[in-house]
């Protein structure tokens, strides 16, 4: 294998798997610091380390990595990346150089993320960057400035090039209302991207301008605001949590439309009700993060209508999926065990969601564990757990081998009962009063058995999540030969070979009328 | 093409007409729902009571019941829907090796999006009311009131009486009467939270917020606690409330009241 | 093609296309970040220079070197994606003026104290630089088309002279406002007018960039449609932000 080829590649499929493997490297890493965190809160009192700077800069790079440089990485670099050119019967996307200095930037991010724990003066902001704490900490917020700079950009280009790559170059005959609902998903996700990153990073930018230019954007005694940059930083990081939502969604429908060996459900319904739907919600609820920050009080009603309307698009995109399973042929390999296991679990999660909606109940739940549960669920769950489904599912196309379905199941299993033992608990505790980002809970010490069941949870957690990552190495370098088309699908992604050469088709293949990416049992 | 169209404006009218059924009946619910937690319905609301102390804590328990009753019974039937497919449509040997969802007609289709779509609206405007509801109990202080200003810092709840006594991190305060909190903070945010009367607002340096609460039992301690990150040691930002019978109240009121006008 | 002969074209003798230019932009991207570090958070200026230094060769020489790998090569779908492009770059002006507006608004008084007299007459001329560069740029890839050369090459340079210009009267006129003691952090207008006029800067110094990174190869007779096309297309709304500065900055 010529090595040059991979590091300098300008090719989608390397290009998407680069980005895989950056993006499991920042999950490990996250994940670790989420074990050290539950290791510290094991206890009441210091336990792991006696100095709370130490958790906070562990909290900062957990959820700053896990979402920045996980789950937005892994959903919209490498699935985008792998899946839409196969997917759409093109060769490669419209500009691969551009392609690749996206995957290169996410790198940096991703190099910048981890300086966090080599420098001196660590940043210890949270994931939300709040001023005026981010202002005046000794921590380096310029290095959270640019992680997010730099992997805000990476994502700019990368959405750039794919819509032009979705609405330019698919194959022949292939038009609109018959591509996959993943490339629905993501289409609407880097539309999402494009509208509503640079909102971030201006907002990031301002904090690093305060703190080392001088500036006053968020400094009340000289005519700033500090709840400006709250409403900035949301406006944008609402958004954001659909664009993981949608290319995860995306993800299930083509795992269970295969294994159902079923078409959609209401194709059309999904795609301009249910992702039409959150693309012109998601610009119009980012207030429900700020119940209790003093916002004022008549844009707080609008937008708990909004919110709670958000419900409607995802109920129909759930129901298209449930939809899908209806006089299916379902069988249970590894992927659909995982895509199963998300159809129960995010109903918890996105359920969960409804009274934190509500203003009046998050005058309580709000910076509460409950609210870690709900995202937990959402993200850590139902969004780990859809990626974890996706790789399974496109891991024979990507390395022509199979991984060991055993193993892949009992990875599950195991994840399954650790996740919930976890993240329920959080929301039990939550309700009861537990708030977030404590170092110590010394006047909550009524919830150290939960807080220690949390931590055995996570372990188990852990286990699981690393007999699947064991199964994949094992997998690619000595599974069995899986075939072009090992699961039966009707998408273009399976008509070339396994893994498919540069250039993906020897000529770029063309589309017939009645055929569609769900068209089973019909010739 | 004609009768297409008949399809979608009857299929239109019929989930226009059921959504509307079932938005009025969820409205009507929600404001009985409110009155028999001992609060006002919407229509009482307007019509606002003098001197009558609605205390948001015990609507918000009823409110979070009802809430939590309602997305259960969703998620259930979700599940339960899923649980029963998945189980019915299994691949078994010697059934179908390929799936026969159906095709939907227009007005199926159609059907599938706008029935949902009301039902679920319906129950999204049933809790947004309630919410609302119970959001303007928690933003109407009464006004027989005892009116607290409190300034956090880095790593500590300073209040100023009315009479100028301070204290620190120790709210003092009689049964039976509303208290208020005039918040604001000298450097970064934080979040003054009281998790018994279900109640948390930021205070910030530069503007003014608010909160209010009515402790009802004298003798009792309920924890405070910092919920908005504000810097290194916020998991150690607590303090107490401590409910006094009006009598021992008044009694320690006067005497630091005093003594802090003395000595200033 | 059969089976076959994809999977021997793939074990075999394929080339997979490779650049190295990204790698080298981005790690130059990475130089300028730790050197933001180095001198704002840890005060070792002399190290910031040196990062510095080795990022501004990668950056300037991998774009370069980007270019003329790639002048010509792309299948013209440039044009489109600048439009996606503008949608996320007019994001940023948005925020900045949505921050600006509710500032201003919210202000007892306006302007705050220590805001200096702004000139009138300056910005107007600064106005009429930039849309003359719009026309000239117009009237170059109308040469484009019609397959003139060395008259698109005119109107070209004509264009990018005018940028200067109007990138001069920028840094004369901030030069101007900070020796009269009106910087960035005087208040919150200094604030927001530093920052929006240097934001709006920035992108006149891309776009130059731009254009100067498409002449070499346009001087040796590679003229790319598409890109002078996208290149002009960015320069257009880079002039049309400006109204809007101008506007809600200076006469408002
Ligand atoms: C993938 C990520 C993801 C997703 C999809 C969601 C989905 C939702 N989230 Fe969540 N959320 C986060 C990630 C996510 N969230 C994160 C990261 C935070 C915290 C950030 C931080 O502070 O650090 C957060 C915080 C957060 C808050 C702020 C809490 C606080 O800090 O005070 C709120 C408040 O409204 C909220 C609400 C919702 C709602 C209503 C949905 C809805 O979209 C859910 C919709 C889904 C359903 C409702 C279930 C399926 C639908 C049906 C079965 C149909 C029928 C249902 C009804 C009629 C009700 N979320
Ligand atoms: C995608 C997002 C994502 C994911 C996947 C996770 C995953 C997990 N999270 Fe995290 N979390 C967030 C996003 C996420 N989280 C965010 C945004 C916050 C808020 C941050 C803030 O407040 O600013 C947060 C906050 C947060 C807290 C709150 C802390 C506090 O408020 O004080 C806790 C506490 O328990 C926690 C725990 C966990 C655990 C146990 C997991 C587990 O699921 C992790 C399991 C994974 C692993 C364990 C790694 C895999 C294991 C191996 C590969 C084994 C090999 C290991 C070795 C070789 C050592 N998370
Ligand atoms: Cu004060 Cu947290
Ligand atoms: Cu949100």
């Amino acid at each position: 294998m010529n090595l040059k080829e991979w590091i300098f590649t300008t090719d989608h499929k390397r290009v998407g798997v680069l980005y895989l493997i950056g993006s499991i490297a920042a999950f490990i890493v996250a994940g670790v610091m989420a074990l050290l965190m539950r290791l510290e809160l094991s206890a009441v009192g210091p336990t792991i380390t006696s100095n709370p700077t130490s958790y906070n800069v562990w909290l900062y790079a957990h959820g700053a990595v896990m979402i920045l440089g996980f789950q937005i990485p892994a959903l919209t670099g490498f699935f985008a990346n792998y899946c839409i050119p196969l997917m759409i019967g093109a060769k490669d996307v419209a500009f691969p150089r551009v392609n690749a200095l996206s995957v290169w930037l996410f790198y940096v991010g991703i190099v910048l993320a981890l300086l966090t724990f080599f420098v001196p003066d660590p940043p210890d902001v949270m994931w939300t960057g709040y001023p005026p704490y981010s202002t005046i900490t000794t921590g380096n917020t310029a290095l959270y400035t640019f992680t997010v700079l730099i992997l805000g950009f990476a994502s700019i280009i990368g959405g750039v090039n794919f819509l032009t790559t979705i609405a330019y170059m698919r194959a022949p005959g292939l038009t609109w209302n018959k591509l996959n609902i993943f490339v629905w998903c993501t289409l609407a996700a880097f539309v999402l991207q494009l509208i509503f990153v640079p909102v971030l990073g201006t907002a990031v930018t301002l904090i690093s301008m305060d703190k080392y230019l001088g500036t006053h954007f968020f400094d009340p005694t000289r005519g700033g605001d500090v709840l400006t940059y709250q409403n900035l930083f949301w406006f944008y990081s609402h958004p954001a949590v659909y664009v993981i939502f949608l290319p995860f969604f995306g993800v299930l429908f083509e795992i269970v439309a295969t294994f159902a060996k079923n078409r959609v459900f209401n194709y059309k319904a999904v795609v301009f009700g249910g992702i039409g739907g959150i693309v012109l919600l998601a610009g119009e609820v980012w207030v429900h993060h700020l119940y209790v920050s003093g916002m004022v009080d008549w844009i707080r009603v609008g937008q708990m209508v909004t919110t709670l309307l958000i419900s409607v698009p995802v109920g129909l995109m759930l129901i298209g999926l449930v939809g899908t399973l209806y006089k299916g042929s379902i069988t249970f390999e590894t992927p659909m065990l995982y895509a199963l296991g998300v159809l129960f679990l995010f109903l918890i999660g996105g359920l969960t969601g409804i009274p934190l909606a509500v203003t009046s109940l998050t005058l309580h739940l709000s910076d509460t564990y409950y609210v870690v549960g709900h995202f937990h669920y959402v993200m850590a769950v139902a969004g780990t757990f859809s990626i974890f489904a996706g790789v399974y599912y496109w891991f024979p196309k990507m390395t022509g081998r199979m991984y060991n379905e055993f193993w892949g199941k009992l990875g599950f299993w195991i994840t399954f009962v650790g996740t919930n033992i976890v993240f329920w608990t959080m929301m039990d505790i939550g309700v009861k009063g537990m708030p977030r980002r404590y170092y110590d809970y010394a006047h909550f010490a009524q919830f150290e058995p939960a807080h220690k069941l949390m931590t055995i949870g996570a372990v188990i957690l852990g286990v699981g999540f690393a007999i699947a990552l064991l199964n994949w190495i094992i997998g690619a370098i000595k599974g069995k030969p899986a075939g072009n088309n090992p699961w039966g699908s009707m998408s273009l992604e399976w008509t070339t070979v396994s893994p498919p050469p540069h250039g993906n088709w020897p000529s770029p293949p063309s589309v017939s009328e009645e055929w569609t990416p769900y068209a089973y049992g019909r010739r | 093409m004609n009768r297409k169209l008949k399809h979608w404006a009857g299929s239109a009218l019929i989930a226009l007409l059921s959504g509307g059924v079932i938005a009025a009946a969820a409205a009507a619910q929600s404001s009985e729902a409110v009155s028999e937690a001992g609060g006002k319905s919407l229509v009482q609301y307007l019509q606002k009571g003098e001197g009558r102390i609605t205390d948001p804590a015990p609507g918000w328990d009823y409110l979070w019941t009802e809430v939590i009753i309602d997305i259960t019974v969703i998620g259930i039937l979700f599940a339960l829907m899923t649980a029963y497919f998945i189980w019915r449509y299994r691949r078994v040997p010697g059934g179908p090796t390929v799936g026969s969802g159906p095709t939907l007609s227009t007005a199926a289709a159609v059907g599938w999006v706008v029935i949902p779509t009301f039902v679920f609206m319906a129950d999204d405007f049933f809790i947004a009311a309630n919410g609302w509801v119970l959001w303007n109990k928690y933003r109407d202080v009464p006004a027989e009131r005892l009116e607290v200003q409190l300034e956090s810092g880095m790593y500590s709840w300073d209040y100023t009486y009315p009479n100028g006594a301070r204290t620190q991190n120790e709210l003092i305060v009689p049964a039976g009467k509303p208290v208020l909190l005039r918040m604001t903070s000298r450097d970064t945010l934080h979040s003054h939270f009281i998790p018994d009367f279900r109640v948390k607002e930021d205070s910030m340096p530069g503007r003014v917020t608010y909160l209010w609460f009515l402790p009802r039992e004298a003798g009792k301690e309920h924890v405070i606690t910092c919920a908005e990150y504000c810097g290194v040691m916020h998991s150690y930002m607590a303090g107490r409330v401590i409910v006094k019978t009006p009598e021992e109240f008044k009694a320690w009121y006067d005497a630091t009241g005093d003594s802090t006008r003395k000595s200033s | 093609m059969s089976q076959h002969d994809v999977a021997h074209h793939h074990a075999g003798h394929a080339h997979w296309d490779t650049s190295i230019w990204p790698a080298i932009i981005s790690l130059g991207i990475l130089a300028w970040a730790l050197a933001f570090s180095f001198h704002f958070v840890y005060h070792q200026s002399f190290t910031a220079l040196i990062v510095f230094g080795i990022g501004l060769p990668m950056i300037v020489g991998g774009i370069a070197g980007w270019t003329s790998e790639s002048m010509g090569k792309g299948e013209g779908l440039a044009y489109g994606a600048m439009g996606w492009f503008i949608l996320a770059e007019a994001m940023i002006f948005v925020t900045f003026f949505v921050y600006y507006w509710y500032m201003r608004l919210m202000a007892p008084s306006w302007p705050p104290p220590g805001t200096p007299q702004l000139p009138v007459v300056f910005p107007l001329v600064m106005t009429a630089v930039l849309v003359t560069s719009s026309v000239t740029i117009h009237m170059a890839e109308e040469h484009m088309h019609d397959g003139n050369k060395a008259a698109f090459l005119k109107w070209l340079l004509l264009t990018i002279a005018l940028g200067a210009t109007f990138l001069g009267m920028s840094v004369y006129e901030w030069n101007h406002l900070i020796h009269s003691g009106f910087t960035i952090a005087t208040n919150s207008f200094g604030t927001t007018f530093y920052s929006i006029t240097g934001l709006h800067g920035s992108h006149v110094v891309v776009g130059l960039g731009i254009f100067l990174a498409g002449l070499l190869p346009a001087l040796k007779g590679n003229i790319s449609e598409s890109f002078w096309r996208t290149a002009s297309l960015y320069w257009h709304f880079v002039d049309i932000i400006w109204f809007f500065v101008v506007s809600q900055v200076y006469f408002w």
